[in-house]
């Protein structure tokens, strides 16, 4: 039994909700058509709805029986400043240029949508649910300021669940590891002062392009020599600003970048590290460096116990064979771990089918995925607050 | 005998030519002005004048005697995009244009040497007072060679002079051998594979690859020449990426090069090519270089810089013969590839250096300058 009997006889409307979605994105903490539709759909099925948190956030609450148990499930609505190019038809193309659903939270917010349309008329469980639509994923946030303005003070959750597709799993699969799934992402920019000079006179001037070059090499060590070879770390230099005339050495460069870990231990010693490489560099140098270490989101990490409950009803829905429980987590960011800190829960993946990567400007959300999603919220809610 | 006493004589009229252009600088090509003004000064003194070489170059040609022996003298126009900030009352006039090079008083010491021999006409032979324009990196000097300058008015030798900021009024500094630098720019465009930050397996990262390619070039002056040879490799532009988390699909690396040896200089383009495509081998990248050899060594031939010394000799309180070349490039390099002479240093006192805002030609320099150049006509084409 892969998808819900009553949630597939509403797949179609699902379908129409996702690419009405996507037509119409809009970029974190600007997410104010889809945060009135999505409030517009929960209020018509008796949901309670309660809006403003941070900002465009809304949480669905929906309750049956008279049980206490309490379950957060979570979607993220914002899009991405990418300009949609998508191959072939696709008469649900972004209306909004240069912006577009190219991560996929139209379905998640839509497959969320179908979960509570299907609770709100099924009530086959005992407690509450807590519906919420979060802004702002993609880089500013969004699931760290619900957290802050104390939304699992006012709805509380005795656990908290998110999902992402995941291009390149079949769609109908699943996936969830106990541990880490994403990585805590933090950013850094380093200015080196040199001494400018002309370049044909080298020596009257401390060259700051040869110290960030050397900075740039130093760098990687971090990873091949300072950490265990088993752990995951990964240090990329994205960016690297210097000079504009052939004939100037600048006085000073800027190199940019981020550092992916799941290990809290080693993020913790990033920002030491990376001062010490660059006042070392540029002390070999006679340059100077200052380093600004951006912390950004942690690590996402399931709670064991939650990732074997979320692998049970994904086995149960959609088959064992169908459900990866030990996938290789990966190095990108997400910022449900905010949620993930403060309650049990886990994150799992749901299969895209074969499409373009997520981020890419021909990437569109599997509408056949969406059903499936549904399915797994309904059924999570249902096994996590069983009637009595 | 430092000054020649005519030129002494007029020395306040050059003083006037000289700020008249500092007023009004022109960039490099658009000297229309500047040429104007020169065209009708040469023309004023009965000297022959040769006008659209290489757009505004100027050239005047004075005959004395009948010896068949022709030398160029060679003075720059153009002036710089820099805005000025000397607070002098012939402060430019065209804001964000200047004359920081001091060209303004070369020129005008040329026109100073033209007066005084077209008066006096102490000389046998052919003297081809050259005005060229844009010497500031646009290669006014390669043009005229190009469109026939020699062909057109051959000369035996050809002489160059620069004032030099530090070196007291009255020095010369004449030097045989290399004065100026070769000078080549460089753009190398490594093409790897973008990918997210955090996934950098699926890509080729080319930070990675440029900031390698930065260190290996290193290697050239440090390794592939010899010690007491003069080389400098900079890369003074590294352009990479725009966001924190997406590794770029290419880098921009700009830069130049400058040697004081010939055969240096024409090894480079290998050099870069072979460093370039082993670092990028190394991770999987590929690169367009886009090198290109702009100035050649400045190079002084040993007769014309004996006589060069002489005639600084007999008006300047000092010679200098064995200052250290410059790392710089000049344009002159070309004329000097096409005929021998020399290029000679004058003093321009203290101040700010070249190519700074607050600089400004020296105007007591100007008597010494067309003292020099009266004198070295008058013994290099000297009177049977």
């Amino acid at each position: 039994m892969p998808i819900v009997n009553r949630i597939a006889e509403f797949a179609d409307e699902m379908t129409e909700w996702r690419r009405d979605l996507h037509a119409h994105p809009e970029l974190g903490f600007k997410e104010h058509r889809t945060s009135d539709a999505v409030a517009a759909k929960l209020a018509e099925w008796g949901i309670e709805v309660h809006r403003g948190i941070a900002g465009t956030g809304l949480v669905g609450v929906l309750k049956a029986g008279s049980g206490s148990a309490t379950i957060g499930l979570r979607a993220d609505m914002d899009a991405l400043p990418i300009l949609e190019r998508g191959t072939g038809p696709r008469d649900h193309r972004s209306t909004n240029d240069g912006v577009m659903h190219a991560c996929g939270h139209d379905g998640h917010t839509t497959m969320l949508l179908g979960a509570a349309k299907y609770l709100a008329e099924t009530r086959n469980f005992d407690g509450t649910v807590h519906f919420i639509f979060q802004p702002a994923e993609e880089g500013l946030g969004g699931g760290d300021k619900m957290v802050q303005e104390g939304m699992f003070d006012r709805f509380r959750c005795d656990t908290v669940w998110g999902m992402h597709n995941i291009p390149g799993i079949p769609v109908g699969h699943f996936a969830v590891a106990p541990g880490p799934m994403m990585a805590a992402r933090d950013n850094f920019i380093i200015t080196i002062n040199g001494r400018g000079s002309h370049g044909a006179m080298p020596h009257q001037g401390i060259d700051p392009v040869v110290v960030g070059a050397h900075l740039v090499m130093a760098l990687q060590t971090i990873t091949s020599r300072n950490i265990e070879a088993q752990d995951a770390l990964v240090i990329s230099v994205t960016q690297f600003h210097a000079g504009h005339a052939f004939n100037v050495v600048p006085d000073a460069i800027e190199l940019r970048g981020t550092c992916r870990v799941f290990d809290p231990a080693i993020q913790a010693s990033l920002p030491g590290r990376i001062q010490r490489i660059v006042d070392g560099v540029c002390a070999t140098f006679g340059a100077t460096g200052t380093l600004e270490y951006l912390k950004g989101y942690p690590a996402t990490i399931n709670d064991p116990a939650q990732a074997a409950v979320a692998a049970e009803v994904a086995e149960a829905l959609a088959g064992v064979e169908r459900v990866d429980r030990a996938p290789k987590p990966v190095m990108g960011a997400e910022d449900f771990a905010y949620m993930l800190n403060v309650r049990p829960g886990a994150y799992i993946w749901t299969g895209n089918g074969d499409t373009a990567g997520v981020h890419h400007p021909d990437y569109d959300f599997n509408d056949e995925a969406l059903p499936h999603g549904a399915s797994f919220w309904s059924k999570l809610v249902e096994d996590c607050l069983p009637r009595r | 005998m430092p000054v020649v006493n005519r030129i002494a004589e007029f020395a306040p009229e050059m003083t006037e030519w000289r700020r008249d252009l500092h007023a009004h600088p022109e960039l490099g090509f658009q000297e229309t002005r500047t040429s104007d003004v020169v065209a009708a000064k040469l023309a004023e003194w009965g000297i022959e004048v040769h006008r659209g070489l290489a757009g505004t170059g100027v050239v005047g040609v004075l005959i004395s005697g009948s010896g068949g022996r022709a030398i160029g003298l060679r003075a720059d126009m153009d002036a710089l995009p820099i805005l000025e900030r000397t607070g002098k009352p012939y402060a430019s006039t065209n804001d964000g244009v200047m004359h920081a090079c001091g060209h303004d008083g070369h020129t005008t010491m040329l026109l100073g040497a033209a007066k005084y021999l077209a008066e006096t006409r102490n000389f046998d032979g052919t003297v081809r007072f050259i005005f060229q324009p844009a010497e500031e990196g646009i290669g006014g000097a390669k043009r005229m060679v190009e469109e026939g300058l020699f062909a057109r008015f051959p000369c035996d030798r050809v002489y160059g002079m620069h004032n030099m900021p530090g070196i007291p009024v009255g020095e010369f500094a004449v030097v045989e051998g290399p004065v100026m630098a070769a000078g080549d720019t460089f753009e190398i465009r490594v093409q790897g594979r973008g990918s997210h930050a955090a996934m950098p397996d699926q890509g080729i990262d080319p930070v990675i690859v440029g900031s390698n390619i930065v260190i290996a070039l290193q290697t050239i002056p440090s390794r592939n020449i010899k010690a007491q040879d003069a080389l400098v490799v900079s890369v003074t532009e590294f352009h990479a990426g725009e966001t924190f988390n997406v590794i770029p699909d290419n880098v921009v690396l700009r830069g130049t090069c400058r040697t004081l040896d010939p055969a240096i200089h024409a090894s480079l383009p290998d050099r870069f090519r072979r460093i370039v495509d082993g670092v990028c081998a190394t991770y999987g990248a590929t690169a367009e270089i886009d090198y290109r050899q702009v100035f050649p060594v400045t190079m002084n031939a040993a007769e014309p810089t004996r006589v060069a010394a002489e005639a600084a000799g007999a008006v300047a309180a000092k010679v200098v013969t064995d200052r250290r070349p410059l790392m710089g490039s000049e344009d002159f390099a070309f004329m000097l590839n096409q005929v021998p002479g020399c290029y000679v240093f004058a003093g321009n006192g203290e101040g700010a250096s070249v190519h700074h805002p607050e600089y400004d030609f020296n105007d007591d320099l100007l008597a010494h300058g067309a003292s020099y150049w009266s004198t070295l006509v008058e013994r290099e084409l000297k009177r049977g």
